[in-house]
């Protein structure tokens, strides 16, 4: 199954955006997050902690829904998914 | 209106196109881009979810606040100093409904639409940060 993660802002800079990913099934949100953006050790700080939990101020999106905390470990991707992940916004 | 947008604004048609029979008072926010010695600002937004957030905030702003129209327009790319980043314009019978309208509807954008400014300073770049910084990875007590 394709899931696609996009990245905003500065995370978009570390990571880049619209990552397209070729995911088995039974991948949690967190983890398929983690796998990409342990690629750039920048990128991965910039989300992750020390613990590897995303960062409190971090927002999670399945398909324009924002995730709960506990909902990015236990929520799996399914085909099709758009997950977004971004720092707080700062619009107006 | 609500749109997401690079182009600018008539602020005055917009102004026109919200007086309704019954308005009494349109109130007008002027978002700009402040002289904070910067050289421009460059927004970016994710635009699907953002649109549609606009949408509902600007339904529940006439809900709540018994407004006749609601326009909001946020630009998006690289601005100068001086440019509108966001035009929001309300109408109502009243200034009370009017005033209380605009002031939910910008402080709604600021809460949780997904928006970013960078700002780009003649002494390096720097994103903006948010003022609700609590996100997905929020800590569970």
């Amino acid at each position: 199954m394709t899931v696609k993660v996009r990245f905003f802002a500065r995370f978009r800079e570390l990571l880049g955006t619209d990552i397209l990913v070729e995911k088995k099934s039974g991948t949690t949100v967190a983890a398929l997050v983690k796998e990409i953006a342990e690629k750039k050790k920048e990128g991965y700080n910039a989300i992750f902690d020390e613990k590897g939990n995303f960062h409190e101020f971090v927002i999670v999106m399945r398909n324009g829904k924002r995730l709960e905390p506990a909902e990015t470990t236990t929520v799996k991707v399914t085909d099709g998914d758009e997950i977004a992940v971004f720092p707080p916004v700062a619009g107006g | 209106m609500i749109a997401i947008q690079h182009e600018d604004v008539d602020i005055n048609r917009l102004i026109n196109e919200a007086k309704r029979p019954g308005t009494g008072a349109v109130v007008v926010f002027d978002g700009v881009v402040r002289d904070d010695d910067i050289r421009e600002m460059e927004l970016e937004a994710y635009e699907e979810v953002a649109l549609r957030e606009l949408e509902k905030i600007a339904e529940d702003a006439k809900r709540l606040h018994n407004l006749f129209h609601v326009d909001i327009v946020h630009r998006i790319g690289r601005l100068s100093v001086g440019e509108n980043i966001l035009i929001i314009v309300a109408s109502a019978g009243h200034r009370p409904e009017a005033y209380a309208g605009s002031r939910y509807i910008i402080e709604e954008i600021k809460k949780g639409v997904p928006i970013w400014k960078k700002e780009l300073r003649k002494d390096g770049d720097r994103w903006v940060p948010g003022e609700h910084p609590h996100g997905s990875g929020k800590h569970v007590h």
